[in-house]
């Protein structure tokens, strides 16, 4: 067994110990148990990270598991927001109680959900075929569903069986599609599943296309790519911030990455204009869908939910583009909004005890009432903004230019104009948020805000690294890895 | 698999659509997934083939028994209505399956009606989660999919592969264990299974 196989499979390993650990251990021992546990994986996560990203020429491909820039990146993603969202579920349920598990089994119940969650969405940009990566896939759905129906509340309630049975009946559409992909490819299924497989023995045809097409759409439903997103603000919003972080910087591009290794993979039989076309379409109209709701005042939680939507568009725009400019552009705006964002889910919990209403309303003027929480939501915001010198400012303007380098002028075009108009939306939302005027005067405690500021400082320092990074990204081996993909 | 059973499968899944108790649609579901179970070990070539007959068979079951548990335990004053008639579902879910057979192109399974009966039960099972309001029917409708997967992973002329078929067993279970959990919340929240009750969320 190689080191990135041995590291693989160690990612994936300790959060499902973790998980074992934290059902059997005394009560007072859960969240000590699962914090450690977390905080490993996570640490082992990144460690897999640096290495596959630091040798991205080094392939591990077998029919079971892939380790390349794009697994390397995504487990580094999911590594970090998992060891951060380990750290701030402690403040989270000293403020909440589970109506889904009652109060004694809670938090058992929580970080044995928040493992298993961990150890599936790891195990997804690792699969090494198509097959696996869809069992990976449906097995989020159901760790996380009970995480986003957690609080038991009618809200949480309604959030979670929407997503349960949305994403469940989009996966069942993706299936179909491997079924008639199956139908259609010579040799034994599992074999003829795996990437390169599928990439070198699919023949061109009617079959493949539709196939290709309903395991796009389906997966565009966990993906939240409009117009399949109808669950995603919900659960995003009713859903314990350290999981809704988890589900917007970590689930939606890990699944996003499936969608895109099955367009690579079928780019020969499908077409490399037809696939890509797709993934633009995707990207455009989750864009436009978008924009309309980032314009308006929306809670706290609602409104980082739309932005998920318009960021997975733009992701989807950047590996639609395809070009080395595009990609070095996803490569950056997944790092910078998984960063981003997760720090934005995470204030909510001390937001939501500084100030109640923001659970069901737009929030104004929180810096006056309580500076520190205002700067890391106006960080998180601005960063999501695309406000210079937020990573996601030169990710943008890399996927545009990579649009146009790949002669997509149009798209790249109403790429642009869209995402100047998301920006006025979140800027008027990051001004009203943070400086205008506030409901309340007085400067009450908001829980569990010491972790988060101090989260707020260390992404602060990830993110301008990130932006940093934006510069030299395009000409390195990672981007030439990126495009090159598996095959 | 032979014409009459292809059409067997195809009516108890129709039969689920129009159905309103739910302890009726389960045992149809059941039915069907046993059904599905038997052509698949009738047609089994290898000993993975059995074994995944066979799972298929005791996920079946399993699900049966938890759903007939949580509809005893969840009683309904009365049935939940539909939002949409008994007939005028029936000729959705026809319509969506023949628009299935009309866009989708020969896919190459065994016989042609397997092919339909596939497109047919994943038609309905959608028509099901898209017109039922009782949250159990509403699952029901995503084993019916399921149902009609499993039907094309079965006439697939090479056989899947055991280790995708179980994990796509356990995979379904584990939804449908979640899927019971919050109908036993929202039953105990809402006092119905009603997903009606579900539309507070609008933007």
């Amino acid at each position: 067994m190689t080191s990135r196989e041995t590291l693989a499979l160690a990612t994936v390993a300790l959060p499902v110990l973790t998980g074992l650990v934290v059902a059997v251990v005394p009560r007072r021992a859960v969240q000590p148990a699962a914090i450690a546990g977390l905080v490993l994986s996570g640490g082992i996560a990144i460690a897999l990270a640096l290495v596959a990203l630091t040798g991205p020429a080094d392939l591990e491909v077998t029919d079971w598991v892939v380790v390349d820039a794009a697994a390397g990146l995504m487990v580094g993603v999911i590594g970090l927001v998992g060891l951060a969202s380990a750290l701030v579920s402690p403040a989270y349920l000293e403020t909440a109680t589970s109506g889904l598990f009652g109060a004694r089994h809670g938090t058992r119940a929580y970080y044995a959900a928040l493992a298993a969650f961990v150890a599936v969405l790891t195990a997804v940009p690792l699969a090494g075929n198509l097959g696996a990566a869809w069992l990976l896939v449906e097995a989020t759905t159901a760790a996380s569903a009970i995480l986003v129906g957690f609080s038991g509340k009618p809200r949480a309630l309604e959030a979670g069986w929407k997503y349960l049975l949305l994403t469940s009946l989009g996966l069942g559409f993706s299936l179909l599609g491997i079924v008639l992909l199956a139908s259609a490819t010579p040799g034994s299924s599992l074999d003829a599943l795996s990437w390169r497989s599928l990439s070198a023995d699919v023949p061109a045809g009617e079959t493949t296309l539709v196939a290709f097409l309903l395991i796009v759409v389906g997966l565009a439903a966990k993906i939240g790519w409009a117009p399949v997103h109808n669950w995603l603000p919900d659960a995003h919003s009713e859903a314990p911030p350290p999981v809704s972080a988890l589900l917007s910087a970590a689930l939606l591009p890990a699944v996003l990455l499936v969608a895109w290794r099955v367009e690579r993979a079928l780019e020969p039989a499908v077409g490399e204009s037809t696939g890509r076309t797709v993934l633009i379409g995707f990207g455009l109209v989750s864009l436009a869908v978008a924009i309309p709701f980032l314009w308006r005042p929306l809670a706290w939680k609602r409104l980082l939910a739309y932005s998920s939507l318009e960021h997975m568009g733009v992701i989807a725009l950047g590996v639609g583009f395809a070009t080395p400019l595009a990609l070095a552009g996803v490569a950056v705006h997944i790092a910078g909004h998984a960063v981003a964002k997760a720090l934005g889910f995470y204030a909510a919990t001390p937001l939501l005890g500084h100030e109640p209403r923001a659970a069901g309303h737009a929030v104004t003027g929180i810096a006056r009432t309580q500076p520190s929480l205002g700067a890391t939501m106006g960080i998180s915001l601005g960063a999501l903004a695309g406000l210079p010198p937020s990573p996601l400012f030169l990710s943008e303007i890399l996927v545009i230019a990579g649009g146009f380098e790949a002669g997509r002028e149009w798209a790249a075009a109403a790429t642009a104009v869209l995402l100047a108009l998301g920006f006025v939306g979140l800027a008027h939302a990051l001004v009203e948020t943070t400086g205008g005027r506030p409901h309340r005067r007085d400067r009450s405690h908001a829980p569990g805000l010491r972790p988060v500021v101090a989260l707020g400082g260390a992404s602060t320092v990830i993110l301008l690294a990130l932006a940093a990074a934006a510069f030299w990204l395009p000409d390195t081996d990672i981007v030439e890895a990126l495009a090159r993909g598996i095959g | 698999m032979s014409g009459t059973l292809a059409w067997a499968l195809v009516a108890l899944g129709l039969a689920v659509v129009v159905v309103r108790r739910r302890s009726v649609a389960v045992g149809l579901v059941t039915a069907q997934a046993l059904l599905l179970a038997g052509v698949a070990t009738a047609e089994a070539e290898s000993a993975d083939d059995v074994a995944a007959a066979l799972a298929l068979a005791v996920r079946g079951v399993a699900l049966a028994a938890l759903f007939l548990a949580i509809v005893a335990r969840t009683r309904e004053p009365r049935p939940v209505r539909a939002g949409v008639a008994p007939f005028v579902r029936a000729g959705l879910a026809i319509l969506l399956a023949l628009a299935f057979v009309w866009l989708v192109p020969p896919v190459g399974l065994e016989t042609e009606q397997s092919e339909r009966a596939m497109l047919a039960l994943v038609a309905f099972g959608a028509a099901v989660v898209a017109t039922r309001r009782a949250t159990l029917h509403q699952l029901l409708g995503i084993v019916m999919v399921e149902n009609g997967l499993v039907l094309g992973a079965i006439e697939l002329p090479g056989g899947a592969s055991l280790a995708i078929e179980l994990g796509v067993a356990l995979d379904l279970t584990l939804i449908a264990v979640v899927a019971v959990v919050f109908h036993e919340r929202i039953f105990a929240e809402f006092g119905s299974g009603d997903t009606a009750v579900l539309e507070s969320l609008r933007d």
